[in-house]
């Protein structure tokens, strides 16, 4: 979703091609999210097909063809920036199902399992907290503020091992 | 209200220290009022009582004996005296006993009870037979004399025997330590112990009511006109001796009174500290109070009972004592007087010291108490306690540039964090430090006084001969041991004074008179015939001047006296005159010196010599060593300044410990820094410890001038009541060392004060300190 | 390496209440290291700093500090002890209200008795607040007053810095700014015991990190310290899970 609407977002500011909107878009968020360039194109392709970008001119040299933001698709966009994200929360992570599993076949394994956790989530925020400082240093503000969610996510987890560790995963499936 | 009541006694449960703060300063003050207030309200009564009962004269007066006994009979009705009593024949008698030489005036008197002077016979009974004879009990007690004893009379023509058979007390006259004493013997027996040159008559009058001064004065007048001249040779009205009686009691009571004031001060100066330091410290609860629902009125309340609370049980234990320690001295005075002690007390005074204590108390406490009262929950709940900014900066720098250790400096810059507080403290110390001053002081100067009218470190030996021993005998004895280094020969006379009622006692010095150790106030010691001294109080009321010249008169013969000094002395209340043997004429007959002031040379054995020179004349001469002790009720004085200086320093320490403990208590999370930061519990004890030396130091310097003032002060009322004025060398009884070493040991007493909080600092448990947030 | 801190098998137990108490905590320091001690409140993260600061004893164990057992120090070795060898920093700052900011730093040198001459302002420079060394505590915001207290901790150059929740009574800011202090100091070779209960601050500079629980420690990780690529730490995935 958010791929369709940060391509948008890109060509708001300038008219640009797929190569550029892939770099532009990997440099926008450092690097934490690799997209191919078939990916993008196809995202054009299915904004162009439904009206919400355009291409500008001729196709240039080697095939290349300049993209901007039709009308339509100025408004569709201020529609998204204005919708707050309220769906469902979206639990990326194993160790939910790890945990959850662990209680019902490996009783007995949860407590090294929490504390391995807590490690990985610990080295996860030093690594992160290294990150933030790196965005600083290279005046990335943007990123260092993509990074600070990270950080308070992970901050978060690891408040979940330590209430998991003291009450445990009581009750089963049920 | 019973919210208030219910949290005042909670608090005051968690508040002990503090609690018996109050209790201890309240009660010490409030006692030492008391006694103050008591003695004062009950000294006059027991004579006015012990007056009524015996029918006490309102005027005695001595006529010679010459005057016609007839005449004298008629003079009751001439000044309008309700009741009378005589013409009793009197003599002076001089009588021996184990070796002493005692005078008494002896009267003829045939029935101790009557319309007046009824003599309370305390022991044995009246004289019946010619040899026996009447002592006053307080001349009994203070020579050891009991009835039955055996006495020599050796004033009388021929040496004769009595037999002392009672004793009893006399309304008219002093006690035995502050006057000479009378006795009586049967009419019968008196020519033959009357001597021609010592006799006289006694009238006594006693008027409807009690006359004024002015009024005894004016029938003083009367009869010396309706007589003829030079009939009255003295009078002796009842308001002297009224005086007399009262004049310990009066110098006791003014150092009381004098001493309350400051007990008082110095409590209202700690209850003052321990509320503000209560509201500081409380400042959260008082928001929370305050949030709960506590008017402003009552959480003033809460903090002013917590204070009035305690100090009404120190009221109600502390009243009572100091009643009960105000009667032994009441006990002395009503023995003196012949009368039975009756615990004598008011109720309504006591409640009265009740009221006007707490009332005291109330308002000490309720005026830093409002500022609680006043102040805003919020604020309250959210402001911090300890003082905050820059107090102390300038003592840290100057402690900085003396390079004190950095705890020392600490404490200093601590010392006046909290200003109010600083200077209530400074001013209980201060009040301590001027009276331990003054209790040193005083019984020196009256120890000085004592050496000036008993000779001590002057002369040694006392010689006194009977008329029987010539002087010429006497002076051959004595200039003929070799011990003897000196001899000054005394001859007292009674000199007319112009402007004076009564005739002046006068003292005539024959000898090198002027290293006998008399004060000289102003002017210098007579070096030639015709020079006088003379105390304040003649010299006031005959209205002359170091300088002046007067006529005196002695046996009607009238000689030219010029005033060259004024004289230290407090016998007859400051009526006397000092002057050179040669003044008086040699044609006066019989005014011969019959006293001998004798000086040793230094290191000589003073009772081996007196033992030598009695026996050479048992009879004639009575030798005596000279009696330099301290007579009772100065000593009783003495000991209630020591009791007073004892607890004003208590209270003083009280202040000290009271404030140390609330600056101690409010920087409680410094300690715990400090500590924290590596500071020793001996350096926090050395902080605290400090801060309790400054203030010592600020109040020892401040306290020294103002107790040698007060001690001046006190010096002129007592001289004063005495017909005196003080002389310098009486106010100059400190030495400089003292007046270092004083204020020192308040710096000592302080840091001592100083220990217990500053163990408690020292004892701070940071982790509970620092992490209680 | 050498061992600076050794904690064996520390019991602590307070009257009245759990809060705080230790149950068996054995734990060892080495000189350089900058180490967290990680926990919620009332886990006894707290307790164990002061432990090792001598401002407390334990029940039973021992506490052993540069070699010396503290338990067989008295109150005045204690301080002396602390005076010599521990900085201190509080959550609160504590500093004395009536001294200026660079009164309060030489407090341990005063007290030492061995005051460097230019060390405090050397230091005050060093932690960026020279221009307020004349202001009292009052006049400072809460990161000037907790730089004045670093410095005051570092002025008798103790081997060991102890530090309390530093950063709790501050803005982020200020908090940030106060830690990466802490970081230079110990790049610079000073050790560190950090008590926090914030994991973002205990792994921002502390490659050890100890979790405490209930009087217990669940866990001692040591953290790697490479340097890693973002795309090994975070990834955002979107087309990919489209629904």
């Amino acid at each position: 979703m958010s791929l369709k609407y940060g391509v948008m977002g890109l060509l708001k500011e300038e008219p640009l091609h797929g190569y550029e909107v892939k770099n532009r878009f990997e440099a926008m968020l450092g690097g934490t999210w690799e997209v191919n360039i078939g990916q993008i194109y196809t995202t054009l392709q299915r904004l162009e097909r439904d009206g919400l970008v355009r291409p500008v001119g001729e196709r240039g040299d080697r095939g290349k063809l300049l993209y901007e933001l039709s009308p339509e698709g100025q408004r569709a966009l201020d529609e998204w920036l204005a919708l707050p994200d309220s769906g469902p929360q979206q639990l990326h992570e194993d160790i939910y199902v790890k945990l959850l599993l662990a209680t019902r076949i490996a009783n007995g394994g949860l407590q090294p399992m929490l504390a391995r956790q807590k490690r990985a989530y610990l080295q996860r925020l030093r690594d992160l907290n290294r990150l933030e400082e790196r965005a600083r240093r290279d005046g990335r503000t943007d990123l260092a503020r993509l990074v600070r969610g990270a950080l308070l996510h992970t901050e978060a987890d690891i408040k979940w091992i330590d209430e998991l560790s003291e009450t445990g995963i009581s009750g089963g499936s049920e | 209200m019973t919210a208030i009541l219910v949290k005042a006694i909670a608090d005051l449960r968690r508040r002990r220290v503090q609690a018996a703060v109050i209790f201890l300063t309240v009660l010490l003050a409030i006692a030492t009022g008391t006694m103050a207030l008591t003695l004062m309200s009950q000294t006059r009564d027991p004579y006015q009582a012990a007056f009524q009962a015996q029918k006490g004269a309102h005027l005695q007066v001595a006529f010679h004996a010459t005057t016609d006994q007839h005449l004298l009979t008629t003079t009751p009705s001439i000044i309008g005296a309700s009741a009378s009593g005589g013409p009793y024949p009197a003599t002076t008698l001089e009588f021996k006993r184990a070796g002493q030489t005692f005078y008494v005036e002896t009267f003829g008197r045939d029935n101790p009870s009557g319309d007046i002077e009824v003599l309370n016979i305390t022991s044995g009974r009246w004289a019946r037979a010619n040899d026996e004879i009447v002592l006053t009990r307080s001349f009994s007690e203070l020579n050891k004399i009991s009835v039955g004893d055996q006495i020599k009379v050796v004033s009388a023509p021929t040496t004769t025997m009595l037999t002392v058979v009672g004793e009893v007390v006399d309304i008219d006259e002093g006690s035995a330590d502050l006057s000479s004493q009378h006795a009586w013997v049967t009419t019968a027996a008196m020519p033959a112990l009357t001597t021609p040159d010592l006799s006289y008559y006694l009238m006594i009058y006693r008027f409807p009511t009690d006359p004024t001064s002015s009024q005894l004065q004016g029938y003083v007048d009367r009869l010396r006109a309706s007589l003829p001249p030079g009939s009255i040779s003295g009078s002796v009205n009842y308001l002297l001796i009224r005086n007399v009686f009262n004049i310990t009691n009066q110098i006791l009571t003014s150092v009381l009174a004098a001493f309350s004031v400051f007990a008082l001060a110095a409590t209202v100066a700690t209850v003052a500290t321990l509320v503000t330091g209560i509201v500081i410290s409380a400042y959260r609860e008082i928001g929370i109070m305050k949030a709960v629902g506590f008017t402003p009125a009552g959480v003033v309340g809460v903090f002013a009972l917590q204070v009035i609370l305690p100090a009404l049980a120190a009221c109600l234990v502390g009243i009572p004592a100091g009643t009960l320690l105000s009667q032994p001295l009441l006990a002395n005075s009503s023995h003196a007087l012949g009368l039975a002690y009756v615990p004598s007390f008011s109720i309504p005074l006591d409640l009265l010291l009740l009221a006007g204590g707490l009332l005291v108390v109330s308002l000490a406490a309720t005026l830093p108490a409002l500022r609680a009262g006043l102040l805003k929950p919020i604020a309250a709940i959210t402001n911090a306690t300890a003082p905050r900014g820059t107090s102390g900066r300038r003592l840290r720098v100057l402690g900085a540039r003396l390079r004190l250790p950095r705890a020392v400096i600490l404490g200093i810059g601590d010392a006046f964090a909290r200003p109010l507080r600083a200077v209530l403290t400074l001013v209980t110390v201060l009040l301590g430090v001027a009276t331990v001053v003054v209790a040193v002081g005083l019984p020196r100067s009256f120890e000085l006084i004592n050496n000036s009218e008993t000779g001590a470190g002057h002369y040694q030996v006392v010689v006194n001969r009977t008329n029987a021993y010539p002087d010429a005998d006497v002076m051959r004895i004595l200039n003929a041991q070799p011990e003897t280094a000196s001899v000054v020969a005394l001859d007292g006379e009674n000199f007319t004074v112009p402007g004076i009622t009564d005739p002046v006692n006068s003292r005539l010095f024959r000898g090198d008179s002027s290293r006998l150790g008399y004060m000289v106030v102003t002017g210098r010691w007579f070096n030639a015939p015709g020079e006088v001294l003379a105390p304040a109080s003649l010299l006031h009321d005959a209205h002359l001047k170091v300088g002046d010249s007067f006529t005196g008169t002695i046996y009607g013969q009238a000689i030219q006296l010029r005033v060259v000094g004024e004289i230290y002395d407090i016998s007859n209340l400051g009526h006397s005159l000092f002057m050179d043997y040669a003044t008086l004429p040699a044609s006066i007959p019989n005014s011969i010196p019959g006293r001998y002031l004798v000086t040793l040379r230094p290191g000589s054995d003073v009772s081996a010599y007196v033992q030598r020179v009695a026996a050479l004349q048992p009879d004639l001469i009575d030798v005596h060593a000279s009696d330099t002790s301290i007579i009772g009720p100065v000593k009783i004085i003495d000991s209630v300044l020591l009791a007073i200086a004892v607890v004003l320093v208590l209270i003083g320490i009280g202040g000290v410990f009271n404030t140390l403990l609330l600056n101690t208590r409010e920087r409680l999370q410094d300690t715990a820094t400090l500590k924290a930061m590596g500071m020793s519990p001996r350096q926090v004890m050395v902080m605290v410890a400090a801060s309790a030396a400054l203030l010592a130091v600020v109040a020892g310097v401040l306290a020294m001038p103002i107790g040698i003032a007060l001690h001046r002060v006190l010096n002129d009322v007592i001289s004063a009541s005495a017909g005196n004025e003080t002389p310098p060398s009486v106010y100059g009884v400190f030495n400089p060392i003292e007046l270092v070493v004083i204020p020192l040991l308040g710096v000592a007493v302080a840091v001592l004060a100083a220990l217990i909080p500053g163990r408690w600092a020292a004892r701070t448990n940071v982790v509970e300190v620092l992490h209680s947030e | 390496m050498t061992e600076l801190v050794r904690l064996t098998d520390i019991t602590k137990v307070y009257q009245g209440g759990i809060t705080g108490a230790l149950n068996g905590v054995s734990l060892s320091v080495e000189e350089g290291e900058f180490t967290a001690i990680m926990g919620p409140s009332g886990s006894g993260k707290s307790t164990l700093l002061n432990l090792v600061a001598g401002l407390d004893r334990p029940s039973s164990g021992t506490v052993t500090v540069a070699g010396s057992d503290l338990g067989k120090m008295g109150e005045s070795a204690l301080a002396r002890f602390r005076r010599d060898r521990i900085g201190f920093v509080f959550q609160f700052f504590y500093l004395l209200p009536n001294l200026t900011a660079l009164e309060n730093v030489l407090i341990p040198a005063q007290l030492k008795g061995s005051v460097v001459p230019g060390r405090a302002e050397e230091l005050l420079d060093q932690l960026g607040i020279k221009e307020v060394a004349n202001r009292y505590p009052a006049r400072l915001s809460g990161g000037q007053q907790q730089r004045v207290a670093i410095a005051r901790a570092l002025i008798n150059k103790p081997m060991l810095l102890l530090a309390d929740e530093p950063t709790g009574a501050l803005d982020t800011n200020s908090g940030e700014q106060v830690m990466d202090l802490l970081a230079a100091l110990h790049r610079d070779g000073q050790t560190i015991l950090l008590v926090t209960h914030d994991a973002k601050l205990a792994t921002r500079h502390a490659a050890r990190v100890i979790s405490v629980m209930d009087g217990r420690i669940t866990d001692d990780a040591r953290l790697e310290t490479t340097e890693r690529e973002a795309t090994d730490v975070i990834r955002m995935r979107g087309e990919e899970t489209r629904r």
